[in-house]
């Protein structure tokens, strides 16, 4: 079975490739008319850049592409700017159909989230980078890359978790708590040497977490691991982390 | 067992694949034959179901690419440094970035002095780190080039943490510094970096915080 899954995950790649072909044909941009009485064009993807072009109502814009709020776009007569995603949101589609811009993810409902963060393993300064995907508004699985960096030594953790928002809808301030598992890894370069370098560990994790502005938002969790040692006592290190995050 | 466990691996693994086949494969409509003894004075419908295809809009919000400079090592001379950057944009001021660069250290003073010392091992001489750092564009603008060019520029700072791997550790080390951004089109553009890393060492015989400055000019590709 063990050497069947190579040429299964093959045979998979392979089905998965002509999908992945036919999604690559070179897109046309999407045109989009001005119902307003004018739309303005900056000269770049900020508040502050002046206004180069005015499209008025009627004429119409290709999209080329979009940079955090701004579009590019280029007006019929040639010149190229940046509008503003409120403003091109009023524009229409010609087949009169509301503007493809979709809205600011909901905090509540969001899917994907990808944060890093800082805080305290085992008394040791702990750098952190996590992906989270939401199964349901209440329950999200987590995966969890970290590296805890002290003085004696140096200690890399993968976990994966899964996590419990008990009111999604509290926007400011929800609590969490979750349980996951994960591997320990000890780089120690002086004497005595760890009897295992690699463990596997296990952890309750207790949390909160918060919106900010857009589609930034903050976690603190606290998380009580177990680690399995050969040894005759397991060890229980103690976690704090503080993480900001962008949600999707 | 395992045996049980492979099966349901192998069912997976295969229904999954043939969604994927399913996917790739074009829809064709199903012709249904008219019956020969159909009435012809009813018309009936031949309506295609309309395909609603919403078109979409690429974002263009990640920044990949490479850096090349100096690093002033503390106490171990100044010496060339390559690295990668990967960049998210998220609002138009704010981004997040990420950094992975190596160097590699040089002699100290006190080797100079007394060439027979051996300070640090040939692998401890190297100094990789990797940053985590959310940056703020404080001044965005434009440059020209002449009288008909004009590229937006951001002059921004960045702020983070990381890992400096230095004389064989590991060590937390804060990063912060200015750059600058200049768009030289849609999705390339130059930057001029200058950044410190600062963490907490005892090679030199005597626990301190070091500073290591790095100027950097890099080029990325928006995507």
């Amino acid at each position: 079975m063990r050497r069947l899954l190579p040429l299964l995950l093959w045979v998979q790649a392979m089905l998965a490739i002509p999908a992945l072909v036919e999604a690559k044909v070179p897109r046309k941009p999407v045109e989009l008319v001005v119902t307003e009485p004018y739309v303005e064009m900056r000269a770049g993807p900020g508040r502050g850049y002046p206004v180069t072009y005015v499209v008025g109502r009627g004429d119409s814009v290709e999209v080329l592409f979009s940079r955090t709020d701004w579009f590019k776009v280029r007006a019929p007569r040639g010149p190229e700017g940046w509008v503003r995603r409120d403003e091109l949101a009023k524009t229409q589609l010609t087949d009169g159909s509301p503007a493809p811009i979709p809205p600011y993810p909901d905090f509540a409902t969001h899917t994907w989230e990808l944060g890093a963060a800082y805080g305290v393993y085992n008394h040791q300064n702990l750098v952190a980078a996590y992906v989270d995907y939401a199964i349901t508004d209440s329950l999200d699985a987590e995966l969890t890359l970290q590296q805890a960096l002290g003085t004696i030594d140096n200690r890399y953790l993968a976990t994966v978790g899964l996590r419990h928002t008990f009111i999604p809808e509290w926007k400011w301030l929800s609590p969490t708590a979750g349980l996951g598992t994960g591997v320990q890894y000890i780089d120690k370069s002086t004497p005595p040497q760890p009897l295992d370098k690699t463990n596997q560990v296990a952890y309750v994790t207790l949390g909160l977490r918060g919106f900010i502005t857009k589609k930034f938002m903050w976690r603190l969790d606290w998380r009580n691991y177990v680690v399995f040692t050969k040894e005759n006592d397991n060890k229980e290190p103690e976690e704090w982390k503080f993480a900001l995050a962008v949600f999707f | 067992m395992e045996i049980r466990l492979g099966s349901v691996l192998l069912i997976a693994a295969l229904t999954s694949g043939c969604s994927w086949f399913h996917r790739g494969a074009k829809a064709q409509p199903e012709i249904v034959p008219e019956p020969a003894d159909a009435d012809t004075s009813i018309i009936s419908p031949q309506v295609q179901r309309r395909v609603v295809k919403t078109p979409k809009i690429k974002a263009k919000n990640f920044e990949v690419g490479v850096n090349f400079g100096a690093l002033s090592i503390q106490d171990f001379g100044t010496n060339p440094l390559y690295g990668v950057r990967l960049a998210y944009h998220v609002t138009e001021d704010i981004f997040l970035e990420a950094d992975v660069a190596r160097s590699k250290a040089g002699t100290t003073s006190l080797q100079d002095v007394f060439p027979n010392i051996t300070v640090l091992s040939e692998s401890g001489r190297r100094f990789t780190y990797y940053d985590l750092d959310v940056g703020y564009n404080v001044l965005p603008g434009e440059v020209f080039l002449g009288r008909g060019r004009a590229f937006n520029t951001a002059l921004y700072a960045v702020v983070g943490m990381g890992a400096v791997k230095f004389a064989e550790t590991d060590k937390f080390a804060l990063n912060f510094g200015v750059g600058t951004r200049i768009l030289l089109t849609d999705w390339l553009d130059m930057h001029l970096d200058v950044k410190d890393h600062v963490f907490e060492t005892d090679i030199t015989g005597r626990t301190k915080n070091v500073h290591n400055i790095e100027a950097t000019l890099g080029f990325a590709y928006f995507f």
